[in-house]
């Protein structure tokens, strides 16, 4: 294996943050979360699984996506987008796949996503395994592993006295150019990977369900219609898009067209014009949400909108269970 | 979490024959949870009670669904006719929709339990249980269990003391450092007994106030807004603490209101079935404000 020791790792870091946003997870108030860091010292090394997220630094909660000057009549637009490359640092493996499924619908598709492409190339992803899954964690039976290589440029895993490096695209191999590695004999140990396998049911095994009413009031009936799941989920990819005004003052009027995270749980996400709400009740918010992760997402653009990270379970206020319900789906067919 | 075997019995039995003589159409009480807690049940025919427990992982406020039940299932029919599962913190919240005209006294059947307080994964009394002193419902059509000793609270409001003392620039960094967390997903407003406005003035299409952005500015408004909101209608069940998965501390806000509200007008939201004052005194001939 390819060793570095944690001193090196440091002052790699500390290089990277000279010349790239630098994100990691950093303890904010209590809470692991991935956030700006100017120094390795700011970067917790031994952690879970962040709380929220890696999306929001590819497609942000909040985005200006134009800005518009208005003076007299003359108006000027402008698209402003970061033009420093990115560093993740510490991305788990799971939110790695899940950018891989976002990708499937923003870069994959004709045509791409302007906004989440841009950061996408900007970004290189050094993942850290997980010694070990957490609570709530399935990624195993959603084709992730605590230490799954596939959707990073970096892997690296804890060992001994220091840390193990897999660059695993071109861009990686580039970035540990700047990281002093020193062969190492042994082998890079395997996570602890017992959490029990959740059955996968393919779409055309969702379709016939569509319409057991019971089982969607059994699952959503308790459901707040609060947006926790979707905003912490790694696939969860709505969005909706509103202009403000800024400021006003002196025959000058800017303009921002911001584009905001949206949940399909919530009360008036489907709300159309007129005031009609097809999906006006909690069982067919809750069945869309399955829907779109096992049925629709799949059958329209190929992964899963599931990565297993197991956020929503552990957040959901009144225990609504993703796994219950995809056994319960399993069973049911 | 240990169920309490004979409050679970009288739960059960209960819910049976409230279903069975079709005097309610649901009960809204607690069920085991796979993970090991409990959660929010819905029981709909008889059989089904046997699912309803009782613990100290009981934390819900159940009277947040009474709200989905104001109208009928089906078209045409009525709407069902509900029984609760309420802790005294809950109760108070039915006397607050009662009081603002939401649900209907006759329409529902409150189910009372006595309560000694519940705790989190840990098993430690949640924060809001140290400062309570009730352990009986306020409202209640049965009561079950036996009330336990009641701890008297010393001060239940000395953690708002540490916020005030602090000057103005530094409780407002403190606050802002707070909002920075949250996310604006709206768990706090969802699962408050409370906020039941068909459409937030927070999440209006057309908002002066608020935009829809996920930023500071729009998440300090809405928090402050939020509890102004509340003023006198909160009754304290901190469930917005409890579900917020930045852990805000929302029941400092909350609270401070409702110690503002009791040295005004000596009112305490859910203790009666009364309205809160602001609602009717506001500009009025001799009112504090």
């Amino acid at each position: 294996m390819k060793f570095t020791t944690f001193d090196g790792l440091k002052d790699w870091l500390d290089g990277l943050a000279q010349r790239y946003d630098l994100i990691a997870p950093r303890n904010v108030d209590g809470h692991v979360l991935y956030r700006p860091v100017a120094s390795s010292d700011e970067i917790l090394f031994d952690y879970e699984r962040p709380e929220l997220s890696a999306k929001d630094y590819f497609l942000p909660a909040t985005e200006v996506l134009l800005r518009v000057e208005k003076r007299g009549r003359e108006l000027t637009e402008d698209q402003i987008l970061p033009d420093r490359g990115q560093v993740m640092f510490g991305i788990r493996p799971c939110d790695a796949h899940g950018l891989a499924a976002i990708d499937a619908l923003f870069l994959e598709q004709d045509p791409p996503d302007w906004y989440y492409s841009h950061h996408r190339q900007r970004t290189a992803l050094v993942g850290l395994s997980c010694p070990q899954m957490w609570k709530g964690c399935f990624c195993t039976s959603m084709g992730g592993a605590p230490d799954d290589p596939t959707h990073l440029d970096v892997l690296l895993t804890k060992v001994e006295g220091g840390y193990a490096a897999e660059p695993i695209t071109e861009k990686g191999q580039a970035l540990l150019k700047g990281l002093t590695l020193k062969e190492r004999k042994g082998e890079i140990p395997s996570p602890v990977a017992d959490v029990e396998h959740v059955p996968v049911t393919p779409p055309q095994g969702w379709r016939p369900l569509f319409e057991n009413d019971e089982m969607w009031m059994r699952h959503g009936e308790r459901c707040l219609s609060c947006r926790i799941c979707t905003y912490m989920c790694p696939t969860c990819r709505c969005f909706d898009v509103t202009d403000r005004v800024v400021a006003e003052r002196a025959g000058v009027t800017r303009i921002e067209r911001i584009r905001v995270w949206d949940a399909c749980t919530s009360t008036n996400y489907r709300r159309a014009a007129g005031g009609h709400n097809p999906r006006a009740t909690k069982a067919s918010r809750i069945r869309n949400r399955f829907f779109c992760k096992f049925c629709y997402y799949p059958e329209d653009f190929g992964p899963l909108g599931c990565v297993g990270c197991g956020r929503c379970i552990i957040s959901c206020p009144v225990d609504i269970d993703i796994t219950e319900v995809m056994r319960d789906v399993a069973r049911a067919r | 979490m240990p169920i309490n075997e004979s409050l679970t019995q009288q739960l059960r039995d209960q819910a049976r024959q409230l279903l069975e003589s079709k005097q309610v159409d649901c009960v809204i009480g607690y069920e085991a949870s796979p993970r090991g807690s409990a959660r929010p049940a819905f029981i709909y025919d008889p059989a089904g009670a046997d699912r309803l427990i009782w613990s100290t992982a009981c934390i819900h406020n159940l009277v947040t669904y009474l709200h989905d039940k104001k109208k009928p299932r089906r078209r045409g029919e009525e709407p069902p006719r509900v029984a609760v599962v309420v802790k005294p913190c809950d109760s108070r919240a039915v006397n607050v929709l009662l009081a603002e005209q939401q649900i209907e006294r006759e329409r529902i059947f409150v189910i009372g339990v006595a309560c000694e307080g519940t705790q989190d994964e840990m098993g430690e009394l949640l924060s809001r249980c140290t400062r309570c002193g009730d352990r009986v419902p306020i409202v209640y059509d049965v009561l079950l269990g036996e009330p336990p000793e009641v701890t008297p609270v010393e001060d239940e409001y000395a953690d708002l003391t540490h916020i005030e003392e602090m000057p103005p620039s530094e409780r407002l960094a403190f606050w802002l450092r707070e909002f920075d967390r949250c996310i604006r997903c709206y768990a706090c407003r969802q699962v408050c007994p409370s906020c039941y406005c068909t459409t937030c003035m927070f999440e209006r299409d057309d908002g002066l106030w608020v935009d829809i952005g996920i930023e500071l500015p729009q998440k300090h408004i809405f928090h402050l807004g939020r509890a102004l909101h509340l003023a006198g209608r909160c009754v304290e069940c901190d469930e917005c603490e409890r579900v917020c998965p930045m852990e805000l501390p929302l029941s400092l806000l909350n609270r401070r209101l409702v110690r503002e509200m009791e040295a005004l007008y000596d009112h305490r939201a859910g203790r009666e079935e009364i309205l809160t004052p602001l609602l009717f005194e506001l500009g009025e001939e001799g009112s504090p404000l």
